[in-house]
């Protein structure tokens, strides 16, 4: 999937990300641009307005939670599918999420990324990146049934 | 259907952008095809390889139809007609591409407004660039 160079590339920049905020901040936006995708944060109190949603602790708190879970799987590039094996099925079986949502927050977490590094992340980090993503949300995907 | 704020948005970062469209436009289309290299298949008379000349060129087109859309964006219909007859019967660019064109548009945004691209500005600009996808495919059937 990707190269020996995109991996030291994506894991270098990554590095550098503020994983609780930029969590955070990527969950936010996707509940904000794709508002329909509230449908699974009810129980998270006032997401009415943009700020609303942005200054949410439990959509910061979970938006960090996201993130972590990706850190990891950033370890394991060779094997997404068993890295999120397990995390596929609570997906499918106990939260019932659409694997459209996936790609929707992996889109949103690479604008954040952008927004972040500026010029620094080029056509081909973000090329790299959108791989990552593409392929997080295939193996959130994977064990759905 | 856009909202007050929306057009605003819109506005405010069609400022920020305004009189660079050929640079922006460059930049739109590098990371098309160096992201999603089967748009390629749309742009061959830019050759296997563009430079940045035919970059610059072609990018500026792009983005001046987007001003343009700015410009009109309560009339997206009637002003953007004669770009949806090109793209139902000379380019017919299969619809699934646009999504990925919109996403590169957002990167370029974000990556040069950075702490000016706040999250109102991202899904204005979502809404916008997929209400011009919207009538630029609607004619195809």
């Amino acid at each position: 999937m990707l190269t020996a160079e995109e991996k030291t590339s994506v894991t270098a920049l990554f590095g550098k990300v503020k994983v609780d905020e930029v969590g955070g901040e990527a969950l936010g936006r996707l509940l904000v641009v794709y508002p329909w995708t509230q449908r699974f944060f009810e129980h998270f109190g006032d997401l009415s307005t943009a700020d609303a949603v942005m200054g949410n602790p439990q959509v910061k708190a979970h938006g960090k939670k996201v993130l972590e879970s990706f850190s990891d799987g950033l370890k394991h590039l060779d094997d997404l599918k068993g890295a999120f094996a397990k995390l596929s099925e609570l997906h499918c079986d106990k939260l019932h999420v659409d694997p459209e949502n996936f790609r929707l927050l992996g889109n949103v977490l690479v604008v954040v990324l952008a927004r972040r590094f500026g010029g620094e992340f080029t056509p081909e980090l973000q090329a790299s990146f959108q791989k990552v993503v593409t392929g997080v949300a295939n193996a959130l995907a994977h064990r759905y049934h | 259907m856009l909202s007050v704020q929306e057009r605003a948005h819109i506005a405010q970062v069609w400022d920020l952008i305004a009189g660079q469209e050929a640079l922006f436009g460059a930049e739109l289309l590098r990371r098309l095809f160096t992201v999603y290299p089967s748009t390629k298949v749309y742009f061959r008379h830019l050759g296997d390889h563009p430079d940045e000349v035919q970059l610059l060129n072609h990018g500026q087109r792009m983005l001046q139809a987007v001003g343009v859309a700015v410009q009109y964006m309560d009339n997206l219909r009637a002003v953007l007609s004669p770009l949806a007859d090109l793209h139902a019967q000379v380019l017919r660019v299969d619809p699934t591409n646009f999504p990925l064109v919109i996403q590169c548009f957002q990167v370029v945004l974000a990556s040069h407004l950075q702490g000016e691209f706040t999250v109102e500005m991202q899904a204005a600009w979502d809404k916008f660039l997929t209400g011009i996808a919207v009538v630029l495919t609607e004619k195809y059937r």
